[in-house]
């Protein structure tokens, strides 16, 4: 079996299963768990965009 | 004139709660959200096990490297540690890497971190088992 992905997708699929993992760790009821799930996403999907580009101009 | 408080001994019932919590501790390593199961938080029981279980299964397709214990430094020592963190899904990875590892492509890579990341993801959700078990977290 070999999966292939996009490097975004990734990215995507890595960023969702931690959140959901810490989302339901840190946080009871279910919308306090939600709201953690989207931001932390949200938060790992900019973050890791915003140091590609910082890395860019290195990059050749 | 000093006088010295007497020390409390730990009951029986706390040494019993003790070695309760940290069997299910242990049991949430063994089998991922086994030791939230076991304290009947379904939720987070089923969201360490799919969470864990995706992670491992994603990494292993992505043919990244499942370190062993002759690996040879530190950082290979390292990475054995974090896998072994999945518990019994070390050997679901092992048997799904038929082709063994290949790190030669960036998804390899990607896949090695999957791995690592769902053992020491898997090592947070047992001791927060665990630390809930002793009573210290809801």
């Amino acid at each position: 079996m070999t999966l292939h992905f996009s490097h975004f997708q990734s990215m995507l699929l890595f960023a969702l299963a931690i959140s959901v993992a810490f989302g339901f760790l840190s946080r009871r009821p279910a919308l306090e768990r939600l709201k953690y799930v989207g931001w932390s996403l949200l938060m790992f999907l900019l973050i890791g965009v915003g140091i590609g580009w910082v890395m860019y101009p290195f990059s050749r | 004139m000093m006088v010295d408080a007497p020390v409390a001994e730990p009951s029986d019932h706390q040494a019993k709660s003790e070695g309760m919590a940290m069997a299910i501790g242990v049991a949430g390593w063994l089998l991922p959200g086994l030791g939230h199961a076991l304290q009947k938080m379904w939720g987070r029981a089923i969201a360490c096990f799919l969470t864990v279980g995706v992670l491992v299964i994603i990494g292993a397709g992505m043919r990244g490297n499942l370190f062993t214990a002759d690996g040879g430094d530190a950082f290979a020592a390292l990475g054995y540690v974090a896998d072994l963190g999945t518990g019994s899904f070390y050997v679901l990875a092992r048997s799904l890497e038929a082709d063994g590892p290949d790190v030669s492509r960036a998804a390899g890579d990607y896949g090695t971190r999957f791995l690592a990341a769902a053992g020491v993801l898997n090592l947070l959700a047992a001791l927060h088992a665990y630390e809930a078990a002793r009573g210290r977290k809801a």
